[in-house]
């Protein structure tokens, strides 16, 4: 990657010299728009598929550590999110179709046996 | 035998009765319980004459047996001993209840035959007893505040014995609360002491007493004395807090005769007799103790000349014979008063039980108005009230006549004396003289206006023994404490009981303004002797001669009358200006600041605890999304200290 | 502005524009579409950070796999009735905005802050075989240094294989008794 500088004027720099920064602060606003959807959403389904957003944001950011930092550990790291995710994502759609068997509902806010 | 042997002896064995018969409580068997009552305090009698005998073997000057038994108090500065001294106050005083005891124990067995809790009677009078003899044997302040507390619940207990019976209830009641204001004083009295001298021992106290008397109304020792003198008028019985010894004769008779008459009572008196030197050093203290006592010997011979329960009046006497104690006790005569103590204990004894048979041959009828030649129906009663109405009138040579002759005596010959006390005194006596003769008249002369089907008739030997016995007493008490002036006549008769007590009476410092006449003594003797006479004769002449004629007489004077027979309304007084006042303040108390603010606080309290709870457990709802939301916040939260940095 | 910088730009763009409509589409299915394209903007993001190899993988378990069965799985709730999209609530949406909103910033600041202290410039230049190298440096990493990882993770999948199947699993599954 060839940086382009331009000395007078700092802001330009940002948007042509993209570095470690810029991909951190995406890997940030992606998490956050997950775990808004977490927050927001009734859906069952949907709230899971806003959980591997945010697992996804935070690959992101692993990735662009390790190629900051010139070591394959974050990969590796990647590798092993990425599998946990999909066992979670099985395991929580196992129990969703469950829950939709016994009630009828993929609604959450059906589900708030936990009141009191 | 060993002293300490005899101590516990003497102290410990009515306590054991006590318990004996309190375990018994629901027994009816009189005899057995009686029995035992009476063993135990004529054991105690005997351990009492022979350490008394042990003490006049004694030197003179050093007449004292100290037991302790173990350290009480060890705190700070304030260091009190168990334990018991027997000198001789002391000795006079344990001779006195336990032998009067015994045989007012003796007398009970007999007259509480019929009752229900008699078990527990007695086991009351075993604890009076040991509660009495701590009382007089302390040699500290403190155990002697025991043994006051003491005695102070078995009067209680004792006078309202019937307490189903809600009168009788109330007068241990007035008793108990009256006493109690004494002892607020009392403890004030301790107080002061300590704070001045740092301890509260008799002999240490007395040792530390100061040479010159103390002018100031302000200065320790005046106050001291003063408070101490307070408990004593409840205890004992005087203005202003004598009101519940007449209410006190709801009790048994033969309680009346042993608390009220012979030991109680006389705590007071033993109390300044006790602690002379302090009280001597103190004028202030000791006017106010002559003038209270003077007032109270006249004010009560007034009531009791009005008075138609036979019970009533021997009580109004008792009151008026402890003021003359402690006139005796304010003019510096502590001899005197410890002298009158010992002779009223036998007469003033001797009448109520005597008057406890009366009851009983009429069948718990009180009123002498109902009564009236009795002479001829209990002749040994009769005598032996006749021998204690001459006691008590002061007639050569009876008891009586001793002891209060020395009395008048020393009110108008001490430094601390004065003519004016000397004419109360005097006027007091004619009093006496007066209802005395009228309740002999009332009871045991003149026409019978006994009930046609109450038959009286003679008590049987266990009540009459012991009024022989006292009798005896009566007579012969007396003689243990002529004055020089008769003895001298019949060959130096020495004074006896002056120089037993003649090394625990301080010498008054003021100096007197000359040796008085021995014929001025004798004069006054007359005087008063005569007065007595006329006044018996004056009494005889209304209720027996001319019945009818005293009705005349009230008449005559109206509401002067009607004051008298009132009790001077002091009883209505107390209860308008202090009880009742004081009954509502409590009353308000409760209502407006207990029920209404404190309890109030507590609901608060718990209201403020459940609303907490209701607030935070409506953050349980069930609802995930709202967890994760606050998982969400504690987050930022957490960020943003961390970002501070 | 170069290539890079460029391809930067427009993937991240499309990363978020995707992200944002999985949280904001009403109707699930679409929200699962978003989010594979969410996914490929993202694999093409590793891509351009050189690691090759996880891009592949991304594609392959994410994009294939993993949001296969979320598609399944709503086809399964053939939902009749439509749903109400977001919870109930404004005062509580606000604050969860809010809240999101502020963690935003405070992560976007917080790198701003210390990126002097992560960045080193980048010396190297791209080769064409990078890729083929990289994939066996990482192989060579996963079986030495994280072999234990790579062995529990085989476990786990195990485990969870068997753990779905039991719980998918009702009295008569697809025979059950309405």
């Amino acid at each position: 990657m060839r940086a382009v500088k331009v000395e007078h004027m700092l802001s330009t720099d940002i948007i042509t010299h993209v570095g470690l920064n810029h991909y951190l602060v995406l890997s940030a606003l992606l998490f956050v728009t997950g775990m808004a959807g977490v927050l927001i959403r009734r859906n069952v389904i949907v709230l899971m598929m806003s959980i591997e957003l945010m697992l996804n944001a935070v690959n992101i950011s692993f990735v662009a550590f390790s190629k900051y930092l010139d070591k394959l550990d974050g990969q590796v790291l990647v590798f092993f999110v990425m599998t946990i995710a999909a066992a979670e994502a099985a395991v929580g759609l196992a129990i969703a179709v469950s829950i939709f068997k016994r009630y009828k509902e993929v609604n959450i806010r059906f589900f708030e046996h936990l009141k009191g | 035998m060993n002293h300490t042997i005899l101590m516990s002896i003497l102290i410990l064995s009515p306590f054991i009765g006590f318990l004996i018969n309190g375990f018994r409580y629901k027994k009816h068997n009189y005899m057995v319980a009686g029995s035992i009552a009476t063993a135990a305090v004529f054991i105690s009698f005997i351990s009492a004459v022979l350490l008394v005998a042990d003490v006049l073997g004694m030197p003179a000057e050093n007449r004292r047996i100290l037991v302790s038994f173990f350290e009480w108090v060890g705190v700070g500065n304030l260091k009190v001993d168990a334990a018991f001294v027997v000198d001789q106050i002391s000795a006079i005083m344990i001779l006195i209840i336990t032998g009067v005891g015994s045989l007012i124990h003796l007398f009970s067995i007999s007259y509480m035959h019929h009752d229900k809790g008699v078990a527990k009677y007695f086991a009351y009078l075993n604890l009076f007893i040991f509660n009495m003899l701590l009382l007089v044997l302390g040699s500290n302040l403190l155990v002697m505040f025991v043994g006051w507390e003491g005695v102070g619940l078995c009067s209680y207990l004792l006078i309202g014995f019937w307490f189903t019976d809600k009168e009788k209830a109330a007068a241990g009641m007035k008793a108990f609360i009256t006493n109690r204001v004494g002892d607020a004083a009392f403890l004030l009295g301790m107080f002061i002491l300590f704070l001045t001298f740092g301890t509260l021992n008799f002999a240490e106290l007395n040792a530390l007493a100061p040479t010159t008397a103390e002018a100031s109304w302000l200065g320790a020792v005046t106050l001291g004395t003063l408070f101490l003198f307070i408990g004593a008028t409840g205890k004992s019985a005087q203005i202003p807090l004598y009101v519940w010894l007449p209410d006190a004769m709801a009790g048994p008779t033969p309680v009346s005769a042993l608390i009220h008459a012979a030991t109680m009572v006389t705590a007071g008196v033993y109390m300044i007799v006790r602690l002379n030197p302090l009280f001597v050093m103190a004028p202030n203290t000791m006017a106010v103790i002559a003038i209270i006592g003077a007032a109270t010997a006249v004010m009560a011979a007034t009531i009791g000349m009005t008075q138609w329960d036979i019970k009533k009046v021997l009580a109004y006497s008792t009151v008026s014979q402890l003021g003359y104690m402690f006139l005796a006790c304010g003019v510096g005569a502590f001899g005197a008063a410890m002298f009158h103590l010992m002779t009223h204990a036998f007469f003033k004894a001797l009448m109520f039980l005597g008057s406890g048979s009366v009851i009983h041959a009429m069948h718990e009828e009180q009123d002498i108005r109902k009564m009236g030649g009795l002479k001829k129906y209990m002749p040994i009663t009769h005598f032996t009230f006749v021998l204690g109405w001459l006691a008590i009138i002061g007639m050569p040579p009876f008891a009586g006549f001793f002891s209060k002759d020395e009395i008048l005596w020393q009110s108008f010959s001490s430094p601390y004396g004065h003519p004016a006390l000397w004419a109360a005194g005097a006027l007091g006596a004619t009093l006496t003289a007066f209802y005395m003769t009228r309740l002999m008249a009332l009871t045991f002369w003149g026409q019978s206006r006994v009930p046609k089907n109450t038959h009286p008739h003679e008590s049987d030997a266990m009540m009459t023994i012991p009024l022989i016995v006292l009798g005896i007493l009566s007579v012969i008490g007396g003689w243990i404490g002529i004055p020089h002036v008769i003895g001298e006549v019949f060959g130096d008769i020495p004074n006896v009981w002056e120089h037993w007590l003649h090394p625990l009476i301080r010498e008054i410092p003021i100096q007197s303004e000359g040796h008085h006449d021995a014929s001025l003594e004798w004069t006054f003797m007359a005087i008063s002797v005569g007065l007595a006479a006329v006044s018996a004769i004056v009494a005889f002449q209304m209720y027996v001669r001319k019945p009818g004629s005293s009705e005349k007489v009230a008449d005559a004077l109206g509401p002067v009358y009607k004051a008298i027979y009132h009790k001077y309304f002091v009883d209505e007084a107390y209860f308008g200006v202090i009880i009742n006042p004081l009954v509502r303040f409590s009353r308000n108390l409760w209502f407006y600041v207990d029920v209404n603010f404190i309890d109030k606080c507590t609901y608060w309290v718990s209201d403020v605890v459940k609303g907490g709870g209701s607030l935070v457990r409506s953050m349980q709802t069930g609802n995930m999304q709202q967890y994760a939301m606050y998982i969400g916040i504690g987050l930022v939260f957490v960020l943003s200290i961390l970002l501070m940095r | 502005m170069t290539a890079d910088s460029f391809l930067f730009w427009l993937l991240a763009a499309v990363t978020l524009v995707s992200g944002l409509s999985v949280v904001l589409v009403s109707n699930p299915i679409y929200s699962a579409l978003c989010l594979a394209m969410s996914m490929v903007g993202i694999s093409a993001l590793f891509a351009t950070l050189g690691a090759y190899f996880i891009a592949g993988v991304q594609m392959i378990v994410y994009a294939g796999a993993v949001l296969v069965l979320f598609v399944m799985v709503l086809m399964l709730f053939d939902l009749k009735t439509e749903l109400a999209t977001f919870s109930r609530g404004k005062i509580s949406g606000l604050i969860k905005i809010a809240t999101v909103g502020t963690l935003a910033g405070f992560l976007a600041g917080a790198f701003s802050m210390s990126i002097e202290f992560m960045e080193k410039p980048a010396t190297k230049t791209v080769v064409a075989e990078a890729g083929v190298d990289m994939s066996r440096n990482l192989g060579t990493l996963l079986f030495t240094k994280y072999i234990l990882g790579f062995e529990a993770l085989g476990i786990l999948l195990l485990v969870i294989a068997i753990g779905v199947v039991g719980l998918a699993r009702s009295k008569g599954g697809t025979h059950a008794k309405h």
